[in-house]
């Protein structure tokens, strides 16, 4: 179709600038021919290049949305993917020991929470055992029940003390008297004017020992020929011992500690 | 105007089709059309100079992209395929700015 209008158009082009080396008269921008009839009977010039421009559109729009669209790898050349490959590699072996680093702090944590959960259940146990010895819980468990008469008023404090001697020896863990005192490390025995005083506390009569440890053993300790049994219930004394063997002897009494006046705990000395 | 026509028939062609590239000419197509600027530019700094010649111009756009091309995928089948495309860019670059000199004191005196 152009070849066919190539002789109206030229006839009507207006040449302006110098005359061409190919055959083709060059259009002018200051055309007298309204523009319209430029579109409709173009030169054989402007149809090229219209032909060109179309295809570096086309191309241009082409380009444009295959670079949006495609994703960044699809177009990258091979020694930029190989580096990125590296980088990436490199990333997933730093993060890789990373978290090596925090799983091991995590199992640290772990076993340190551990121990100290042992430690402190072993600390709660020693609680409880000097708690015990020092009187200052209740405590409870199987023992015996002594029940001491002495009409004569003739136990002295010595005697009371082979009592208490004789069952720490039989095994006796806690020892309580006349359901109020708790005999302790510290306790201490005497004869006041109206009586036997236990830590400034008046032992009245009958004496009541319960003591808990191993009752048979207790019981063999109070028992035994010679012991103190015998003793309290022999000419010298006259009294009577009621001995019971129980499976629970509660004691509920309670020893108050004083703080120390004197006694500091001494700094540990390196050996 | 055709030539403006023919842009912008080009373009909404190229919208409205959504053309798909072909895999083998991705890394041709940007050189391309940068060898076809240059191409047009050199025409419109003819054109102004009144030395325009379409068989001219069309033999020099054609061959401009197909060089281009060639080269590009030869430097590819050779292994410098990015150092040799990034060479063609600048040379038609320099070639784009030194027409379009041209064709600013063609038009501006200046």
């Amino acid at each position: 179709m152009p070849d066919s209008r190539k002789p109206d158009s030229r006839k009507k082009g207006n040449r302006k600038g110098p005359a061409e080396k190919s055959t083709e008269e060059k259009p002018s921008v200051r055309s007298s021919r309204s523009w319209w009839d430029a579109v409709l009977r173009p030169t054989r010039a402007q149809l090229i290049i219209a032909i060109a421009l179309a295809l570096v559109g086309f191309a241009v729009v082409t380009q444009v949305r295959s670079t949006r669209s495609t994703d960044d790898y699809s177009s990258a050349r091979r020694e930029d993917l190989v580096q990125l490959l590296d980088q990436l590699n490199a990333e997933t072996r730093r993060l890789e020991s990373e978290s090596a680093d925090l799983e091991r702090t995590r199992t640290q944590l772990e076993s340190g929470a551990d121990a100290e959960e042992v430690a402190r259940a072993e600390a709660r146990k020693r609680a409880e055992v000097l708690a015990i010895l020092a009187g200052t819980v209740p405590a409870e468990g199987p023992g015996i029940r002594m029940v001491i008469t002495d009409p004569q008023q003739k136990v002295t404090p010595e005697v009371l003390l082979d009592v208490i001697e004789e069952m720490r020896d039989a095994g006796a863990e806690v020892i309580e008297i006349n359901d109020r005192i708790r005999v302790v490390a510290t306790s201490w025995i005497a004869a006041g004017p109206q009586g036997l005083l236990i830590d400034d506390i008046l032992v009245t009569v009958p004496i009541t020992i319960e003591v808990i440890g191993d009752s048979h053993a207790l019981a063999e300790g109070a028992q035994f020929r010679g012991g103190l049994i015998s003793e309290i219930e022999g000419p010298s004394i006259g009294g009577t011992v009621d001995l019971r063997q129980l499976d629970l002897v509660k004691v509920d009494s309670l020893h108050t500690p004083k703080a120390n006046q004197y006694a500091q705990p001494a700094p540990k000395r390196p050996k | 105007m055709i030539p403006i026509l023919g842009l912008v028939l080009g373009i909404v062609l190229g919208i409205v089709l959504e053309p798909g590239l072909p895999q083998f000419l991705q890394p041709y197509l940007p050189i391309a059309i940068v060898a076809a600027l240059d191409a047009l530019f050199g025409a419109l700094r003819a054109y102004l100079e009144g030395t325009f010649t379409d068989r001219v111009f069309i033999v020099s756009f054609f061959s401009n992209v197909l060089i281009a091309a060639l080269i590009v995928f030869i430097g590819d089948q050779i292994g410098v395929g990015s150092q040799l495309s990034t060479g063609v860019v600048v040379v038609l670059g320099i070639r784009i700015f030194t027409n379009a000199a041209a064709i600013r004191r063609a038009l501006l005196h200046a």
